[in-house]
């Protein structure tokens, strides 16, 4: 075909959803299409058109706006403008308008529908609502999967434990001992450019430099191994292991393409096989002291990345890194009573937030609260105030670092009888003051640990009988849980904000997950059911008065799908050596996700916008 | 032939009682679109040469790529590109530019055939080029050669348009500012990296859709305004 029509096909070969169309076809596509240009401030699509077409944005950007005139999208290069092509979004009313000078790429509906009868991929993009194209991308995620995670499936390079540490070969021998102590590496690859030149080792430095009465200041080059046995990064990880044992080593360079990725020792391999939930929670309750706690609990950022290295859901890593910290809590409560003796009267351990909801990712903050007996006598106090302590200064070894709102067992206020706790809820329910909305993502996802004659399960009966009947109750949760609005979608490479506002980066936690989880909670405590659990709750109350069948299937989609990708993205960082944060990066993720993503915002604005008409329209009833 | 200033449609009418059978005379007998009508309602073809040279008496046309316009919309379908054979060495100046190796231009069909294919499509159309000069010169020395007379074609050409343009803003502009990419860049064009007659006159095309689209105001314009 002629080259310079290939430039218009590679464009189309590079956007969804022209790229799944077979490699013939898009050569013959660009001689379909006819081009305009619009003005910036133009109706868009133009009103002149004569033939119906679906409007692929070439240059320029586009914004659209619902029927009261506020912005839903905004379109660049590569996007689609919704057009009558579309059947399933042709109910959709919207107008547009060129936001910037605009050149378009049209292709007549005659011939997309021709495309979509002949080529079932693409069809589907077009065919289906946006809830069956989320369900069906969250499928190929969970389809993705590398199998099982153990060394007989798993790929070095996703055991590589940090980012690499290099030095070039002029290096001092002083110098490069420096660097492995500041990055606590017992090895250093040493390359010249990114050619791999050699390695040196602690023994190295022991053996060739100190014994050898060397001077620091020689180049690192005179001591370092030259003819170093590699390994390529796709190698799996028994291979590895193998390849170690049979030439005697403990460290192998790592290449890819005959670039060095990094290292990977004997020691990676070892913790890979221990950094399992069930391994780990074996060692926890085993664990003689709050030190040795904090060792293991070092291992929960590796269990995170292997188990998305697995091809697990955001949900199932919620549950697991879960079960380490309750173990932790646990195993914490067990060393404080040996060390003060059994306590003078029972009581429950409460967990609130993440770890309440079973959705905790490798580090969270601690989010506790302790209740006991209504008949503890007031010099009781003093033994639970420093169990509290105690497991509270233990936790925080492990990481998880003392709650910045002081929303914690050793704060007196959180460590009460149960007819405070009665009364706390009480107030809240009846008053629901600022404070005690901020509070509700901890104190109505709570959950007992260590609660041996069954005190909390009164209280959280009680609650839920309070919130049942509670209309006005449950209109403050709901406007308190459309605080937090997810983005309209993505432009360019920013992430466009209701308003047309632009976000460099997207607060995947605050403006994804934690709308759901809030949604999820008011339709808990509205149907006054116990689930703590954002999946299991709207399972359970789906199709009851508080959400439809489908609302709620579309949450949870909605919802799995971007914890999955904030895991995904958590565990990168983690691997890269950094500290794992919320923030997603719209280039870090492919066009196709930020597509799906969008789809998912939507679904959950569609959510939010019933929930707050349906409560608007209760109060003023 | 006619002399100036007579309208392309009259030269038109004068030239087709003398023409000889034959692909110009097809050409001629179609009208040409008349300069009140609102260039919406028009079509065009955009063109673009690769030559041997800058002189059409001694230098060779090497290929021709153009593309049709019909009203405010570029058709891609009628994208067309053609080698034209020529058995003279192509300079190494510019075979630099467009990258039309000898090996290539050997291969090429012959000029008269290419040129009775494309003044089958041009004809009651107006011509759009970038620097018409050079378009207009090789193609209506060929005709001449080849079937006896000059072209005669209204044309638009969108350099003088952005000169115009850079003029009656009393705008300052450099003779880099009149090219053809950096024309695009400032209405927001894409930018082919391919160099070649097709992409160059995808791209004046291109150029003109937007240079009506900030004259006219979205209300329309005479074809006039536009014309040479």
């Amino acid at each position: 075909m002629d080259v310079e029509l290939l430039e218009i096909r590679d464009f189309l070969a590079t956007h969804h959803p022209f790229d799944l169309l077979p490699g013939e076809v898009l050569d013959q596509l660009p001689r379909k299409l006819s081009v305009r240009y619009f003005r910036r401030g133009t109706r868009f699509p133009p009103p002149d058109a004569d033939t119906p077409c679906l409007y692929i944005l070439r240059r320029g950007a586009v914004d659209l706006r619902d029927a009261r005139g506020e912005l839903v999208s905004k379109l660049a290069e590569g996007d689609l403008c919704p057009t009558p092509c579309h059947t399933s979004e042709a109910a959709t009313s919207f107008s547009g308008a060129t936001a910037e000078d605009t050149l378009a790429y049209l292709l007549p509906c005659k011939e997309l529908d021709r495309l979509r009868r002949e080529h079932v991929l693409f069809a589907e993009h077009f065919d289906h609502s946006v809830a069956e194209r989320l369900r069906s991308a969250l499928e190929v995620m969970r389809e993705e999967p590398t199998a099982g995670a153990g060394l007989m499936t798993v790929r070095v390079h996703d055991l590589i434990g940090r980012a690499l540490v290099r030095a070039d070969p002029d290096t001092s021998i002083r110098e490069a001992a420096r660097i492995m102590t500041e990055n606590r590496v017992s090895s250093l690859i040493i390359t010249a450019g990114e050619q791999l030149v050699g390695m040196i080792t602690d023994r190295d430095l022991r053996s060739r430099c100190i014994v050898a009465g060397r001077s620091y200041d020689d180049p690192v080059r005179s001591i370092m191994t030259e003819r170093l046995q590699t390994i390529e990064s796709d190698t799996l990880g028994f291979q590895a292991l193998i390849t170690m044992s049979r030439i005697n080593v403990h460290h192998l360079p790592v290449l890819d393409h005959g670039k060095v990725v990094g290292m990977i020792s004997t020691s990676d391999l070892v913790r890979f096989q221990s950094a399992n939930a069930v391994y780990l929670v074996g060692d926890i309750r085993k664990a003689p002291s709050p030190e040795v706690l904090a060792q293991i609990s070092s291992r929960v950022p590796e269990l995170q990345v292997h188990l998305i290295t697995g091809g697990a859901t955001a949900d199932q890593v919620g549950q697991a890194v879960t079960a380490v910290t309750d173990a932790l809590t646990l195993r914490l409560l067990e060393l404080a009573e040996e060390q003060l003796g059994p306590p003078p009267v029972p009581y429950a351990w409460l967990v609130g937030g993440s770890q309440a909801r079973r959705e905790q990712s490798s580090y969270s903050d601690q989010d506790n609260g302790l209740l006991y007996a209504d008949h503890a006598k007031p010099e009781d106090e003093a033994y639970f105030e420093r169990l509290a302590r105690f497991v509270n200064d233990g936790l925080n070894a492990c990481g998880y670092y003392y709650c910045p709102g002081d929303v914690m067992a050793s704060n007196p206020k959180w460590r009460q009888p149960l007819r405070i706790w009665r009364k706390y809820f009480a107030n809240w329910m009846e008053r629901p003051e600022p404070m005690a909305l901020m509070l509700s993502s901890v104190f109505f996802d709570l959950r007992a640990l260590h609660d041996t004659e069954g005190l909390y399960e009164e209280l959280h009966e009680y609650v839920l009988d309070l919130s049942r009947a509670n209309r006005i109750f449950i209109a403050y949760m709901v406007a308190n849980a459309l605080k937090h609005r997810p983005p309209l979608g993505f432009f360019r490479n920013f992430v466009l904000i209701s308003g047309g506002e632009h976000d460099n980066t997207l607060d995947i936690k605050h403006r994804g997950i934690v709308p759901v989880i809030d949604l999820a909670r008011v339709y808990a405590l509205s149907a006054g059911v116990p689930q703590i659990n954002t999946i299991e709750r709207l399972d359970a109350t789906a199709g009851t008065q508080a959400v439809s069948r489908d609302g709620a299937a579309n949450l949870k989609d909605a919802f799995q799908f971007i914890a999955t990708l904030r895991m995904r993205h958590q565990a990168r960082q983690i691997r890269q050596g950094k500290k794992a944060d919320n923030y997603l990066s719209p280039d870090e993720i492919t066009r196709l996700e930020r597509g799906h993503l969008k789809d998912a915002f939507s679904l959950i604005n569609t959510m939010q916008e019933s929930l707050g008409q349906r409560y608007q329209a209760g109060r003023f009833a | 032939m006619a002399p100036w200033p007579f309208t392309p449609e009259l030269r038109r009418r004068w030239l087709l009682r003398k023409a000889q059978p034959g692909p110009l005379r097809d050409y001629l007998s179609v009208p040409c679109a008349a300069p009140r009508l609102d260039y919406r309602r028009a079509t065009y073809l955009a063109v673009d040469l690769e030559t041997t040279g800058l002189d059409p008496k001694r230098d060779d046309i090497l290929s021709i790529g153009y593309v049709i316009l019909r009203g405010n919309s570029v058709d891609l379908a009628s994208a067309r590109h053609r080698l034209v054979h020529t058995a003279r060495a192509i300079p190494e100046a510019s075979a630099v530019i467009h990258q039309i190796t000898d090996d290539q231009a050997a291969r090429g069909e012959p000029l008269e055939a290419v040129l009775a294919d494309f003044l089958a499509d041009l004809a009651g159309k107006v011509m759009i080029a970038h620097h018409a000069r050079v378009e207009q010169g090789f193609l209506s020395t060929a005709c001449k050669r080849l079937f006896g007379h000059g072209l005669v074609v209204p044309i638009i050409d969108t350099q003088a348009i952005a000169r115009r343009s850079f003029e009656r803003r009393h705008q300052a502009y450099k003779g880099s500012d009149l090219r053809l990419h950096n024309l695009g860049e400032r209405y927001n064009l894409p930018r082919n990296k391919a160099h070649n007659a097709l992409s160059d006159a995808l791209a004046a095309a291109e150029l003109f859709l937007a240079q009506a689209a900030y004259a006219d105001g979205g209300k329309g314009a005479p074809l006039r305004d536009f014309l040479q």
